[in-house]
């Protein structure tokens, strides 16, 4: 397997290990998302470039009703096993008491593989003391953390969660978008140089030349891990940046799938 | 060059040194062709940064002399409305864009001048004329513009470029009442959208581009490569619908 040769020949990757560790599902309130981003829509648009497994959480979760998008996302799991894989999600707006609650209902019925986090559309920030049901719960039995972040975000910026990072050091934080701009990666890069429980996310829709290959020159292969927004966003822009990038097919491998499937233990 | 499953023609590339540059962007023609070799990309419709960023009529200019020679790259001039005089005649210049099987980029929100006909109307008239197509970037124009300049235009074609996902709402009724509006699909990356506008409105209104050397070639490509489309659609996207745009035959 040659990927650079491969994908620009259309081969799909029925082989590989490609772990999409940052996807949603459902419509979204500010545009059209065909199919209304139905579980079979994505399975099927996985099916057609080659991706193994996604990590979801519904857009009703970072919208108005986390609790019936997690509902959602376990049902979804259920019908397309190993395929789609559920976070868990959380609004702290709506205090850690029914935090604590939902994560308990869920360790219990289905189990938890990890949690999603969006400071910035439930305007709370990351390291507020109701988002810490969570983080005890990923610190007890070693979880990732994925939290949405963007270049100088007040709220769920790199420096907010390198210092839960350092908290929380057997949880895994994964800082969401980090090669979204060169500014983003920077502040990403110097949490992950200082907290080795950080990772670097892909996902983004600004598919800047060059970043990537400066990312894993920075901060190493084994820290970034490929993500889409599927069906936020197409999947496919985000695939054909790994798999055209100047890497290593090794340094490829990592970043399209091993490094999630250690940290998700997939 | 590598081969590929498709043969792509980008409709979106620039040589040219940046007012902001980065190490290791991409400023000159041998360095495009070498990233186009890369990625598997036979052809590329380019403009030149300092059309954009400094003098169209310089930048113009300084691109003729760049793509001298070039079998592989193809002329993208950017213009300005004639009534202050600084650009030729929009009839002359039309015709030699034609020739040249290029096209004409337009800046309205940078270089300061409306798309609208009390602006625009004698230098959109003189490229509709001549089946030039204009390439606009969504950040430099509005969707009420475009639909005016559409319905006033009807024999324009019009490239939107840097469209993202959040676009169909406003899209679509522009594509229902017009055939001249193609969208660029790189940044249009809707969720399954190539899929969706191919069965509402056909593979013919999209057009490959990359916005090298900012954005990511392989990124651009895979979307096409992928689609869950006809071969044939894929090939028309990847460039047979720019071709036709510009006149060119093979």
């Amino acid at each position: 397997m040659d990927f650079q040769n491969d994908w620009r020949m259309g081969v799909v990757y029925e082989n590989e290990i490609i772990i999409d560790a940052h996807g949603h599902m459902g419509p979204w309130l500010d545009f059209n998302v065909p199919e209304q981003g139905s579980p079979d829509a994505m399975v099927r648009t996985m099916d057609q470039c080659g991706i193994s497994t996604t990590v979801i959480s519904p857009h009703l979760c970072i919208g108005p009703d986390y609790r019936l998008g997690n509902r959602h996302a376990y049902e979804a799991a259920a019908r397309f096993p190993g395929r789609l894989v559920p976070f868990v999600t959380v609004n702290p707006t709506y205090g850690a008491a029914e935090i604590q609650q939902e994560i308990e209902y869920w360790a219990a019925n289905g189990g938890i593989q990890a949690f999603k986090l969006h400071p910035s559309l439930h305007q709370y920030k990351a390291s507020g003391k109701d988002y810490f049901p969570v983080y005890e719960y990923a610190q007890a039995h070693g979880l990732p953390i994925l939290s949405h972040s963007w270049a100088g975000d007040p709220l769920g910026g790199a420096s907010t969660l390198g210092g839960l990072a350092a908290q929380f050091p057997a949880a895994g934080f994964i800082i969401g978008h980090a090669a979204s701009s060169w500014q983003v990666l920077d502040e990403a890069e110097k949490e992950a140089h200082e907290h080795p429980n950080v990772y670097l996310d892909l996902t983004g829709s600004r598919l800047i030349r060059g970043l990537i290959e400066d990312m894993v020159k920075r901060v190493g292969a084994d820290r970034v891990l490929f993500g889409t927004d599927n069906p936020f966003i197409d999947p496919r822009p985000g695939l054909g940046r790994v798999l055209a990038a100047r890497l290593s097919d090794d340094d490829k491998r990592k970043i399209l799938g091993l490094n999630a499937k250690r940290l998700f233990r997939l | 060059m590598t081969p590929t499953a498709l043969d792509f023609f980008d409709c979106n590339a620039r040589i040219g040194r940046p007012t902001v540059f980065r190490e290791g962007q991409i400023t000159t023609t041998d360095e495009l062709l070498a990233e186009m070799d890369y990625a598997g990309i036979r052809r590329a419709l380019v403009y030149h940064t300092l059309a954009a960023e400094w003098s169209p009529n310089d930048g113009n200019d300084m691109l003729r002399q760049e793509l001298s020679g070039q079998n592989r790259l193809y002329p993208c001039f950017v213009a300005l409305p004639p009534a202050t005089g600084e650009m030729p005649d929009p009839d002359g210049f039309a015709r030699m864009v034609r020739e040249a099987h290029g096209a004409v980029r337009l800046f309205p929100q940078d270089h300061t001048f409306s798309l609208l006909d009390w602006c625009a109307g004698p230098l959109l008239e003189a490229l509709a004329a001549h089946s030039v197509p204009v390439l606009v970037h969504i950040g430099q124009t509005s969707w009420g513009e475009l639909s005016a300049v559409l319905s006033a235009h009807p024999d324009l074609p019009l490239i939107l470029l840097g469209t993202y996902y959040r676009v169909d709402r406003c899209l679509y009724p522009l594509w229902e009442r017009h055939d001249n509006l193609f969208v660029e699909s790189t940044t249009y990356q809707t969720f399954r959208g190539i899929e969706s506008v191919c069965a509402r409105f056909g593979a013919s209104r999209l057009v490959f581009g990359t916005n090298v050397p900012e954005l990511e070639t392989g990124g651009a490509m895979t979307p096409i490569l992928y689609a869950d489309i006809p071969q044939e659609d894929r090939a028309a996207i990847a460039s047979g619908n720019l071709m036709r745009l510009l006149g060119i035959e093979h």
